[in-house]
């Protein structure tokens, strides 16, 4: 009973998702372009390295991980700091607010939806594509599995990142410039544009205790690692569980004190 | 009866930036420690019972949308107490939602693409209603309008009107023991006015709804409220009921006349033809105050039409800051 308040936003989520077809087709047609531009700028990379492999990922290996990333992008990537943003300076956080369910739940449920169809209609043909393709370089076994219950925890820390930085538009009232920075410190810091493999040594040893590599390193290298061992599976699971419930909790403090403070501009 | 909100001596307190002007200012601001402290609402005591209709008037920025937002749990009052249904509202704003319903004329609530019967199949599972209650729920709304047609309608297809009517039910669905009406009526014309009217009188009745109702519009008032609080600058300036009011400053209506010839002139001259009435003039119109205990408009304006070219008239009803205004000038309670 308690999880069908949840879940009906979810299925609202994914019958206004499918509401807008128009605007499937013009998605899939900019990650298309996107993923050429991937494409001839590390195959450059590659032809100017001089060696089949760099950072002991092939050429095939890098491209993989990129267009895999690209698709857990869309489907990760739900635009909370726009809308925590807008509806502050609308105003319409006030009936956001005043639904019988904590602000946080309400936004990610609401949102739910547009993972699920999201991950039918771009992350799953992709990866299909990519694995007929490469002819079976992404190995399909117990991976997979290890690969759903990654990903479920990188849409935990990155909502709870999303949330924060969402609660910092409270004090700020703009969204443009810090939702800029959170894209670009996001991205580069999970290895979503640049395997982290790529990273000199000092950065790597600092990005693996920061929250970020949980939303796509983790889940792409249990994904694309046929067989890893129990101590690797355990670490990287083990880390993205901590950061979940880490994030998770500062989100929600953050949110309730801020909320406090700030409902002073009348909202 | 039994008082379902209670308000002691609530304060709420702003602290704003004193903005300079310019682009040095705005520089000099970037650094500012210099904040200025606005009371939006001062002092405010009120009880209101289970079951009334209470209309909360008061100019643009008199504070009664911070009153309702502090009723309904988004603000939290500098000083004072809050009960609404025995909940402090910010503190329990969870607990507070489940018991209060809310409408805001300029914002929807609803499911921008969705069909109105899936906005309410959402609302009925946030706030769990049971099926027998949605149901008898959806049945009482049958009978008080014609609602078959918005249902299977996508919100953002709807009309200006349908779309507060959709709203004003969906904020009844779940059987809430308040509900709070932010200018359900703005924008919206005479006869859709009227059907809003007798729709929120009717949920009343049959709910037993205790309603808040902020508006401009006197004829909400007069259609709705047996009682009326009206705000100012953040302070009580009336609460009592309509009645009371009303024997005071009269029944008042403003005829307003455009006629050939400079208006502050024909102004001087309908003065004349009318004494004893209050007449003024400004760039488009010229206003005659009509106590209607004392005069009909239809004789006023048969008096006037035999000696004037009368091109244009309106009637508009005695405003809010008209009656505010009264209310300074005279004082009532």
């Amino acid at each position: 009973m308690k999880l069908k308040k949840y879940l009906t936003l979810t299925r609202a989520g994914i019958i206004e998702a499918l509401q807008f077809r128009l605007s499937f087709v013009v998605m899939v047609i900019g990650n298309l372009l996107y993923l050429i531009v991937v494409y001839f700028l590390w195959k450059a990379i590659y032809a100017s390295a001089g060696t089949d492999v760099v950072n002991g990922m092939t050429f095939t290996d890098t491209l993989i991980y990129l267009v895999l990333a690209t698709a857990l992008f869309n489907f990760m990537e739900m635009y909370t700091v726009w809308e925590i943003g807008r509806n502050i300076q609308s105003g319409k956080i006030v009936l956001d607010l005043l639904k019988p369910m904590e602000y946080r739940k309400y936004l990610f449920w609401s949102y739910s939806g547009s993972f699920v169809t999201q991950f039918f209609l771009t992350f799953l043909p992709t990866f299909v594509a990519v694995a007929v393709v490469t002819h079976g370089a992404v190995p399909m076994g117990i991976n997979l599995l290890y690969f759903v219950i990654s990903v479920v925890m990188a849409v935990s820390v990155n909502y709870s990142i999303d949330f924060i930085v969402g609660t910092i538009c409270l004090y700020t009232e703009s969204i443009w410039g810090i939702n800029i920075m959170k894209q670009v410190v996001v991205l580069l810091l999970s290895g979503a544009t640049i395997p982290i493999a790529f990273f000199p040594d000092t950065l790597r040893t600092v990005v693996n205790f920061l929250p970020f590599q949980s939303i796509y390193n983790a889940p792409l290298s249990l994904l694309l690692n046929g067989s890893p061992d129990t101590e690797t599976l355990l670490t990287t699971l083990g880390t993205q569980l901590i950061w979940c419930i880490v994030m998770m909790a500062i989100s929600k403090v953050f949110w309730k004190v801020s909320l406090r403070q700030i409902t002073v501009n009348g909202g | 009866m039994s008082a379902i909100i209670e308000i002691k001596n609530v304060s709420k307190e702003f602290r704003v930036l004193n903005r300079r002007e310019g682009l040095k200012g705005s520089l000099k601001d970037l650094f500012s420690r210099d904040y200025k402290t606005v009371r939006a609402v001062d002092n405010i005591s009120m009880t209101i019972q289970q079951g009334e209709i209470v209309g909360y008037l008061g100019p643009n920025g008199a504070g009664k949308s911070t009153t309702i937002k502090m009723m309904t749990g988004v603000l939290e009052p500098t000083s004072g107490e809050i009960l609404v249904g025995g909940n402090v509202p910010y503190k329990n704003r969870t607990k507070n939602a489940q018991e209060i319903g809310v409408v805001f004329g300029q914002r929807s609530q609803l499911w921008w693409a969705l069909p109105l019967v899936e906005s309410f199949r959402i609302l009925k599972d946030i706030y769990q209603i049971p099926d027998e209650k949605y149901e008898s729920i959806l049945k009482l709304y049958r009978s008080l309008v014609d609602i078959e047609p918005l249902l299977h309608k996508p919100v953002r297809q709807m009309s200006l009107g349908q779309r507060t009517l959709s709203d004003i039910l969906a904020a009844f669905l779940h059987d809430p023991k308040t509900v709070f009406l932010d200018e359900p009526t703005i924008g919206l014309d005479v006869a859709m006015k009227s059907r809003i009217r007798t729709l929120i009188h009717a949920l009343n009745k049959e709910r037993n709804t205790t309603v808040i109702l902020t508006t401009h519009d006197m004829g909400d008032v007069d259609a709705l409220c047996r009682r009326i609080v009206i705000i100012d600058k953040g302070r009580m300036l009336y609460d009592n009921d309509i009645g009371h009011l009303k024997s005071f400053f009269g029944s008042y209506r403003t005829l307003k006349l455009r006629m050939d010839g400079g208006l502050k002139e024909q102004a001087k001259l309908v003065q004349k033809e009318l004494p004893g009435f209050s007449v003024s003039a400004d760039d488009e119109w010229i206003s005659v105050l009509v106590d209607e205990e004392k005069a009909k408009i239809m004789d006023v304006l048969g008096k006037l039409q035999h000696s004037f070219n009368i091109r244009d008239m309106q009637l508009e009803e005695i405003s809010t800051e008209d009656v505010i205004k009264k209310i300074y000038e005279e004082g009532v309670q």
